[in-house]
């Protein structure tokens, strides 16, 4: 009986909604670092995180380990976000806001053409470090596989690593209080530009393990964040761009959204469905659902 | 010690300070009187570095501030509470306090105990967040967070700003006792100016910009025409 | 000199009318006297000249940044596509139109919870939406061909131009010459009743919404119609725009309208110049000679065109090119124009 529910349609869905989600999940939460530190959507969120996987998971080719491999992708990503802040970032602080927004878009043109000039070996499979098949139980199949639990456990230790850093550390308390005031803190000598490149940092660095996890298991290509970016997105926003804890629970609805409605009605109607449930939201709570509705200096 | 030397100040063709000099000494208030506008605020935020300079110096204990970050400035021991207070709703009274620390050498949890001993009523919320606070806690919260750090300099900007008479009344003696026990130079806004000149040692009055007046706080009450203009007191 | 800003003065409209039916007969002529690849190659840059418009419109002069351009132009795409299949002798001017019309509609119906929306989140959620219309263009497979797009054959030369040109002289009649002329037509129109728009009430309404909406409130304007209403008239170009590019290129399919065409069109608006309409212009006239640029790229470094670099040069080259624009000067090439006419006039006087 058990595992008649356990191999439904409803269940394995399920399964696949919630391991997407949260890997949309976890970009969500690198947009959210950034937007609470600085203010700016990153839109070229996906392709950084793509290229540091690259960088990263390329050497998997060439026989090096697969976990220094990760720990190169999350390195890459980390210099990439850093160096990204220092030189296109930093010079359009006070500038209309649009700015950063088009540099980061043109941004996001280079790196993932960059990336596909530099690697171009359109057949190369990252090979999973756990097993890819699922589990059996009493003959029945339940779609979730060794490598989905690896997965989605890297990912929520990842976020409760970030959360607690923020949470309960003076590094974090100081970002925290860059992002919410940055004059008052400057005031009492914290240096909130350092701070704000180590958001960057921090962010690029997560999401490079995001595309790793992306990644696995299937062909390297440039492109192959732009979708869970734009879901990102939307869970970022449904949360609340500035709420971690919005962002998570955005991805995955987001991703249980994305599953439910590829298996009950088209996979093609699922990004459309997303921007409508995005719509949605936004209409009845334009801050998302995870804001409060007004931040106060007192 | 505070000395301004000829600070000039321009917001675009705006001229907000012109020509400022005066000298602000250690273990003294000093009040900055003058009516809105006059540029008050522009000095206190041209003095921590919040707002450049094209022209003039400002010195704190022989060393010159006016090509520092303000992060540097507040580093060197100058505290500045901003107008409206700069607590951070967000937080906790403790991480308000333990904020104003991690630029210091402060221990925290001494740093800590000293001000709840100055502010007892933050160590009763020190787990609450400041938004819960009333608007003279706030005040306490505010200074007590510039003062973990053992601040040498300390500027004030309208501390009294929506608070009640009573309250205004005993953070002023606060600031007065903490002035000569801690030997502060304090420089001191307030719109009120009776209450400020009542703790202060001197007082300058700015007018659009200018010095116009200068000297020690009695003479500057004394004074009737600084009485009729600028402090609001009918003889 | 004096008598040309006296009648501009005082018949505003008028003269832009003569400035645009000059200009665009200018371009007519011309074209009667270009190669047939050059031909394309301004009729292509026409169609592009329509979309930066709408997209200079919306994101220079009302601020709002959308990413949606694509979508709408796949709208405008698909539905000439669709219309000039069923309808092979329907007139050029009902394709245009049902094109703009469908995709105003579209863009009404994500305008109005839109643009309520901020800065980022906008941008965000036109993105969303240009992302999702792909995937629904191959799932309403039997519209629209699926992945693998449609097939459309409808600029054919009438006979009545043949004539005009000089009878059946083949070299002169290239098929290149009439889709041409139309897209420049298409095009003039375009930019007068944009000139238009932008002079009008509605445009000052927009820009002072732009720079201060709270201001644009008090002053009795309704700041949520006004930017639903410059939302509609971008995507009602791009729409335009679309279709142009759809009947030129001669098939229409889900992969024709990507994020990197949208990071392109946003590239030569701000190249050309935000919020101007001489930018689009330009704008336009860089992409027919985008590929003779990426060329001259490839033989100043070196780079071989089929190597993996030089296949994604283009991509690089403009991303760069946004970024440094964005960088210096926000205004783009007519930015510069500006501050070389400021200098002239002081120099001069």
């Amino acid at each position: 009986m058990m595992g008649n529910v356990l191999t439904s349609r409803i269940a394995t869905d399920f399964f696949g909604g919630v391991t997407s989600g949260i890997v949309i999940a976890l970009v969500a939460l690198c947009l959210v670092i950034i937007w609470q530190s600085t203010n700016i959507l990153n839109f070229a969120q996906g392709a950084m995180s793509m290229f540091a996987a690259f960088v990263g998971m390329n050497l998997v080719f060439h026989g090096v380990n697969y976990w220094l491999c990760l720990l190169i992708a999350v390195l890459a990503g980390m210099v990439s976000g850093g160096l990204t802040e220092r030189v296109l970032i930093r010079p359009l602080y006070g500038k209309p806001e649009i700015n950063p927004v088009v540099v980061m878009i043109g941004f996001l043109g280079v790196v993932e053409a960059l990336a596909a000039s530099i690697w171009n070996n359109e057949s190369a499979t990252v090979p999973p470090p756990f097993s890819l098949t699922y589990f059996e139980s009493n003959g029945h199949t339940i779609l979730i596989s060794p490598n989905a639990i690896f997965q989605v456990t890297l990912a929520v230790g990842v976020m409760l690593l970030v959360a607690l850093v923020f949470r309960y550390t003076n590094i974090g308390l100081q970002m925290r209080a860059a992002a919410l005031a940055p004059e008052v803190s400057k005031l009492l000598g914290v240096r909130v530009d350092r701070l704000l490149t180590l958001g960057w940092i921090v962010s690029s660095g997560v999401g490079a393990i995001a595309a790793v996890i992306v990644s696995t298991g299937q062909t390297l290509a440039p492109t192959n964040m732009d979708g869970i970016f734009v879901s990102a997105f939307i869970a970022a926003a449904i949360g609340g761009l500035s709420s971690p804890v919005g962002a998570v629970t955005g991805g995955v609805l987001i991703g249980l959204t994305n599953y439910y409605v590829l298996d009950f009605w088209s996979p093609n109607i699922a990004p459309l469905t997303s921007v409508v449930v995005l719509v949605a939201v936004l209409f009845v709570r334009p801050q998302g659902l995870f804001t409060k509705n007004t931040t106060r200096r007192v | 010690m505070i000395k301004i030397d000829q600070l000039s100040v321009s917001y675009g063709a705006v001229k907000a300070l012109e020509n400022v000099s005066f000298e602000a000494a250690k273990g003294r208030i000093t009040a900055v009187l003058g009516a809105n506008g006059a540029g008050k605020t522009t000095l206190l935020r041209t003095i921590s570095g919040l707002v450049a300079s094209h022209h003039g110096s400002i010195t704190v204990d022989e060393i010159q501030l006016t090509d520092k970050s303000t992060e540097n400035i507040a580093r060197l021991g100058i505290a500045h509470v901003p107008e409206g207070r700069g607590v951070i709703a967000e937080f906790t009274v403790e991480e308000n306090l333990k904020l104003g620390t991690l630029a210091s050498k402060v221990n925290i949890g001494e740093g800590m105990e000293k001000q709840f001993e100055l502010f007892p009523v933050l160590r009763e919320r020190r787990k609450q967040h400041a938004s819960t606070l009333s608007g003279g806690e706030r005040q306490m919260l505010a200074m007590a967070r510039a003062l973990i750090a053992k601040p040498s300099v300390l500027l004030l900007d309208e501390p009294s700003l929506g608070l009640a008479p009573l309250v205004t009344q005993e953070m002023m003696k606060t600031i007065s006792a903490l002035c000569s026990s801690e030997q502060l130079t304090v420089l001191l806004i307030e719109q009120n100016a009776k209450s400020a000149l009542k703790i202060a040692h001197e007082a300058v009055v700015l007018h659009l910009g200018h010095v116009i007046a200068s000297g020690s706080a009695q003479q500057i009450q004394s004074d009737d025409n600084m009485r009729r203009y600028y402090l609001g007191v009918q003889r | 000199m004096n008598f040309l800003k006296n009648s501009r003065a005082a018949f505003p409209t008028l003269f832009r009318f003569a400035t645009v039916l000059i200009g665009t007969l200018l371009v007519l002529f011309i074209t009667f006297f270009l190669h047939p690849i050059d031909n394309s190659k301004l009729a292509g840059g026409a169609a592009v000249t329509v979309v930066v418009l709408g997209l200079s419109w919306l994101i220079g002069l009302s601020g709002q940044v959308s990413l949606g351009n694509a979508g709408f132009m796949a709208i405008g795409g698909y539905v000439a596509a669709i219309w000039s299949n069923h309808h092979a002798h329907s007139p050029l001017l009902v394709t245009f139109l049902l094109a703009t019309v469908c995709s105003a509609f579209v863009g009404l119906i994500v305008a109005l919870p839109s643009t309520r929306l901020r800065g980022p989140y906008l941008a965000g959620v036109t993105l969303a939406f240009s992302a999702a219309i792909s995937p629904l263009a191959i799932s309403l497979n039997t519209l629209t061909g699926g992945s693998g797009g449609l097939f459309v054959n409808y600029l054919v030369t009438p006979t009545w131009f043949a004539h005009f040109i000089g009878g059946s002289n083949e070299l002169i009649v290239s098929n290149a010459q009439w889709p041409t002329d139309v897209m420049v037509v298409v095009a003039g129109v375009s930019i007068f009743l944009m000139s238009n728009l932008f002079n009008s009430r509605t445009g000052r309404a927009m820009r002072l919404v732009r720079d201060d909406d709270v201001a644009a409130e008090l002053a009795g304007i309704n700041v949520q119609r006004t930017r639903t209403l410059a939302f509609v008239v971008s995507a009602a170009y791009a729409g335009l725009g679309g279709s142009m590019l759809a009947l030129l290129s001669g098939s229409v399919t889900p992969q024709t309208y990507s994020l990197s065409f949208s990071i392109l069109l946003l590239t030569l608006m701000v190249l050309g110049g935000m919020g101007t309409l001489s930018g689009a212009v330009i704008g336009g006239l860089i992409y027919s000679y985008s590929n003779n640029l990426v060329s001259l790229v490839n033989n100043i470094t070196g780079i071989s065109a089929t190597s993996p670099l030089g296949a994604n040069l283009k991509g690089i080259v403009f991303g760069v090119l946004l970024i440094l624009c964005m960088l210096l000067s926000p205004r783009g090439i007519v930015g510069f124009a500006g501050a070389f006419r400021n200098l002239k006039k002081r120099v001069i006087k």
